[in-house]
């Protein structure tokens, strides 16, 4: 397992109890009973054509801990993401080839939104074409894993969600 | 004596389709994800994959049928099927496949048709068998069975 970045969600600081947690804690830690600040889980929502790598990639990012949102095109993606019904994405993790849209340019679109372009996006695909990899890379792109995916692919992508 | 009975046929059985090459290493990865809060994973994704690949198997053929050729949707079709079964690790299903696009521009793809169709029926037969021993071994068997 890497090691863990430090969590970027703000300490309370008037209650230095709270031990800095890892970036991949899912744990809700409500520090006093009026304190509104949690830790919340990461949410990923998780953008593929087929219904098996969809199955495959919610199973690997909820056995670490995630809270995933699975959809099927990435059009449906950025209509959830632009109509504020997916406010507290922390990634997006999307399948290169799709019918329709393709995840370059969801990547794409999610970089130039102004909304969106923080959330960091990864890309999948069963095809390891360099040139493709610079391209989505050079795009903005968080990182580009290779079909199929294993856990340890998603544990290497741990730290780097805000 | 009936539970180390199954025991014993399950082993078999996966290290038989490990052995012939229809099942990879891709298979023990989505063995080692099924846990408590998804006791039945494995089998589920299989489903679906079966669900997929006979739905894209028929669209194949629909799509072979037709004249001029589409090669465009054909080459989607076969590449959806390739990604789904290297996702389960049904590499001679994904090596089927890559026969099939490598015949794309032969215009002999009914050979390479009938080759998919018969690797999915067998591997579909194959895998039905070993989630039905599965299933009578019960819960304990997959805690074992997931280290292979």
């Amino acid at each position: 397992m890497a090691a863990a970045a430090p969590s970027p969600a703000p300490a309370p600081s008037h209650s230095p109890k709270v031990a800095s947690p890892k970036a991949c804690d899912r744990k809700v830690v409500p520090v006093t009973a009026s304190d509104e600040v949690v830790l919340k889980e990461k949410h990923v929502l998780a953008v593929d054509d087929s219904s098996v790598d969809r199955a495959v990639i919610a199973k690997i990012l909820r056995s670490s801990k995630y809270r995933v949102t699975t959809v099927e095109s990435a059009t449906r993606a950025l209509e959830l993401l632009c109509l504020g019904l997916l406010p507290d994405v922390n990634m997006i993790v999307t399948d290169y080839w799709m019918p329709g849209m393709t995840g370059y340019e969801l990547l794409k679109r999610v970089k130039e939104s102004s909304k969106l372009k923080e959330i960091p996006v990864v890309i999948m695909s069963s095809e390891n074409v360099p040139n493709r990899i610079s391209r989505c890379l050079e795009e903005g792109a968080e990182d580009f894993l290779l079909k199929p995916v294993r856990a340890s692919d998603v544990s290497r992508l741990c730290s780097r969600i805000r | 004596m009936e539970y180390s009975n199954l025991r014993r046929q399950i082993i078999c059985m996966k290290k038989s389709l490990f052995d012939q090459g229809y099942l990879d290493e891709q298979f023990n990865q989505l063995e080692e994800l099924q846990d408590e809060s998804s006791p039945n994973f494995v089998e589920e994704v299989v489903v679906l994959f079966f669900n997929d690949s006979s739905r894209l198997l028929t669209n194949i053929e629909q799509t072979l049928e037709k004249y001029p050729q589409d090669f465009y949707q054909l080459d989607s079709l076969v590449h959806q099927l390739k990604g789904s079964g290297t996702s389960i690790g049904a590499i001679r299903m994904k090596n089927e496949c890559s026969v099939f696009k490598a015949h794309c521009n032969d215009k002999s793809l009914e050979g390479s048709l009938q080759k998919m169709k018969r690797e999915h029926a067998t591997l579909k037969k194959k895998l039905e068998t070993y989630f039905q021993l599965m299933r009578q071994a019960g819960p304990r068997e997959r805690a074992v069975n997931s280290r292979k």
